[in-house]
């Protein structure tokens, strides 16, 4: 029996040690992960944040890596899953190479997958996802360079009032976590402006015909129809059967909708004049993203408004890695704290990143486009006043 | 109350519509059932395909989103072409999938079907990317007549071709179910496959054929849609499959009026029921009353009560 505990004890003792000695030497190789959803109906935003961190690792490993070692970067497809998520979070965390992941960009998965990375002491910086609750469970290994739904929310609520002089507002959410929490912080925001009257009701994604939905809106004849779905596509069949319906409410997308393609072409002109907000600027009009763009536009294609903040993410986090690698050793938990530390990082967003004792963009800022033509047109940036 | 009527006749619109192409699919599904008493599952995707066939003849015919010939022939080809391509895929399906397995148990083909379900939105995924396709049909439809206001109801072009390309199709299959020999030979093959091969009926030849109507129905129901909502994309079927699916069962499966009016039930009883509910409850609705019909008409509203012989 003594025996027994005695060998339970110290195979104990290894694990723990083995937990707590995890520095590695760094030319036994240094991997990054990208967790996101490369298939399915948020494909398109995600491969364009895999491909821009893609840019930035390139770019790394062409100036000789870091301590010499190239960096390896790693796909981890959650098909827009939670369940998947949580896979990917278990391949990468048991990957002792691992240093850093960029992503989960959708809120739900990341709300899946945050505590298996966090297990690990695995950071996570993701580029897109906004629920407030993220950061609000007390997580050490979570950064965003995006700004809260609730600061989008309340900045929303405003850019209504003021900008679009609303009086009566109807709201669409696709029931996910991301859509709803925006729906409810936007309806907040209003109700504090005075605005009471406020239609809310739910869309479901890729179901392609939102015209029952849209006939009751129409009924309630409202000045402004905030229409609050994950993806581009699924916004342009809104707009498109809105205008069809004879909605005269002017539309108003979110950020998935800042996509020339798949939702100002897809839409075949029914969005003219439609509002969308975004979390990053007009990423054009920054002189210090032109020569990211050139690259990305030269290898992928056309960019929108999601590889940006990927470029920059993994940048930070390859910062971070860099400076943790310094005296030839490298663990997870350096990383961590390295990137908490990051202060006034200026890259490519046109605005210093640092991060609260959240993890939290510091100074978040929701911006504002109008649809002119085939382009998008930056009409406002609030943050929060 | 004049705002609840007007939404009403708007909703029932939107019902028919949708119902029309949920029928469609309800038939190929009711069909099949009734030669070979199985599931297809694969039939969403046959869906599917017709929508990706459409798209890509919009695509070859199309110059910069401006079609090169016709706007109504290439709306007609785009409509007949994906009929043809899904219904060789469904006749390919049954060779290749069901065929060597009509002796084998019930469950088995079930099993088939799903597989060759889920190999064929792989498939799609792998060659057509996840990105939804994007039908640009501006140019198809001259500005002038693209709405149009009857009241307070507005009912798109595309909506009225769709209601009834529907209907057409609806007719024509019932006029081949009733009027020709081949229709007697499908009633009879439904009715009792031994019995019909005994009275000469070459039931492999009628097999053939009812996947080759039931298969065409999804693919025009398909390319419809797209039309309809301008988009199509790998993961169309699944959803679509499964509206299909509950309005045979609603309509009591095997039977084809049956198909067609369940088909249109569950379209109008989802659209109503947005008025009334959070729209995140259609489904609820259209499931509760298909339980309803199940509780109270085990058979479905037009299907035959199966006698236990003795």
């Amino acid at each position: 029996m003594m025996k027994r505990v005695m060998a339970l004890l110290v195979s104990l003792f290894f694990l723990l040690s083995g937990q707590a000695v995890m520095a590695n030497d760094v030319s036994k190789g240094l991997h990054v992960g990208n967790a996101g959803s490369f298939t399915g109906d948020a494909a398109a935003p995600c491969m364009e944040i895999f491909n821009s961190s893609q840019l930035a690792v390139d770019e790394w490993n062409a100036r000789g890596g870091i301590q010499g070692v190239q960096i390896k970067h790693v796909m981890g497809d959650d098909a827009l899953d939670p369940a998947q998520g949580i896979n990917v979070a278990r391949k990468f965390t048991s990957d002792e190479l691992m240093y850093g992941v960029v992503g989960p960009p959708v809120s739900h998965i990341a709300q899946a997958s945050l505590k298996i990375y966090g297990q690990s002491n695995l950071a996570c910086i993701t580029t897109a996802a906004s629920k407030p609750e993220l950061t609000d469970s007390g997580y050490k290994h979570f950064f965003r360079v995006n700004a809260r739904n609730d600061a989008h929310g309340w900045n929303c609520a405003l850019f209504i009032k003021k900008n679009l002089k609303a009086k009566r507002v109807a709201i669409l959410n696709e029931k996910v976590a991301y859509c709803e929490n925006m729906a409810q912080q936007t309806i907040k925001g209003l109700k504090k402006l005075g605005i009471t009257d406020i239609m809310n009701d739910t869309i479901v994604a890729g179901s392609k015909d939102f015209s029952a939905v849209l006939t009751k809106v129409k009924a309630y004849k409202p000045d402004v129809l905030f229409f609050i779905a994950t993806t581009a596509p699924d916004q342009a069949i809104g707009v498109r059967q809105a205008k069809e319906l004879g909605i005269e409410a002017i539309f108003f997308g979110t950020e998935g909708a800042r996509d020339k393609n798949d939702f100002i072409a897809a839409s075949e002109g029914a969005a003219q004049g439609a509002y969308v907000y975004h979390f990053s600027p007009d990423i054009y009009s920054i002189p210090a993203a032109s020569a990211y763009i050139k690259s990305y536009e030269k290898k992928y294609g056309s960019l929108s408004g999601f590889g940006p903040p990927a470029y920059e993410a993994m940048n930070i986090l390859l910062t971070a890695i860099d400076l943790a690698a310094k005296d030839g050793n490298i663990s997870r938990p350096e990383v961590i704290s390295n990137l908490s530390a990051i202060a006034n990082y200026n890259g490519i967003l046109g605005f210093p990143v640092s991060f609260d004792e959240k993890g939290d963009l510091l100074g978040g800022a929701t911006y504002f486009f109008k649809v002119n033509g085939k382009e998008f047109e930056q009409v406002a940036v609030l943050t929060g006043k | 109350m004049e705002d609840i009527f007007g939404q009403l006749s708007q909703q029932a619109i939107n019902g028919i519509t949708i119902g029309g192409v949920y029928a469609l699919i309800a038939i190929g599904y009711t069909m099949v059932y009734g030669v070979l008493s199985m599931l297809n599952f694969a039939h969403g995707e046959l869906y599917m395909i017709g929508g990706f066939t459409g798209w890509w003849v919009l695509q070859i015919f199309s110059i910069n989103h401006v079609p090169v010939m016709n706007a109504a022939l290439l709306i007609s080809l785009m409509i007949v072409l994906s009929m043809a391509v899904s219904a060789l895929l469904g006749l390919a399906i049954e060779r290749i999938a069901y065929r060597p397995l009509r002796k084998a148990p019930r469950m088995n083909l079930l099993l088939s079907s799903l597989g060759v379900s889920i190999f064929i939105q792989n498939f799609i995924l792998y060659f057509q990317g996840a990105k939804v396709k994007v039908f640009h049909i501006s140019h198809l439809i001259p500005e002038g007549i693209r709405t149009f206001h009857v009241g307070g109801v507005v009912i798109s072009f595309m909506r009225i071709i769709v209601i009834l390309a529907c209907f057409f199709l609806m007719v024509i299959l019932t006029l081949i179910i009733k009027k020709t020999n081949i229709g007697k030979s499908i009633r009879a093959t439904a009715q009792d496959i031994e019995a019909a091969a005994f009275m000469g009926i070459d039931t492999d030849k009628i097999i053939v054929i009812v996947f080759l109507i039931g298969s065409a129905l999804g693919g025009a129901a398909g390319i419809l849609v797209s039309l309809l909502f301008t988009q199509v994309d790998y993961y169309v079927g699944f959803q679509a499959g499964l509206k299909g699916f509950t309005a045979a069962v609603l309509g009591g499966i095997g039977s084809i009026p049956g198909a067609m009016a369940g088909g249109l039930l569950l379209g109008i009883c989802e659209a109503m029921a947005v008025t009334f509910f959070p729209s995140a409850y259609k489904d609820v609705v259209a499931f509760a009353i298909l339980i309803a019909v199940l509780i109270f008409r085990p058979q479905g509203l037009m299907g035959e009560r199966i006698r236990e012989k003795v």
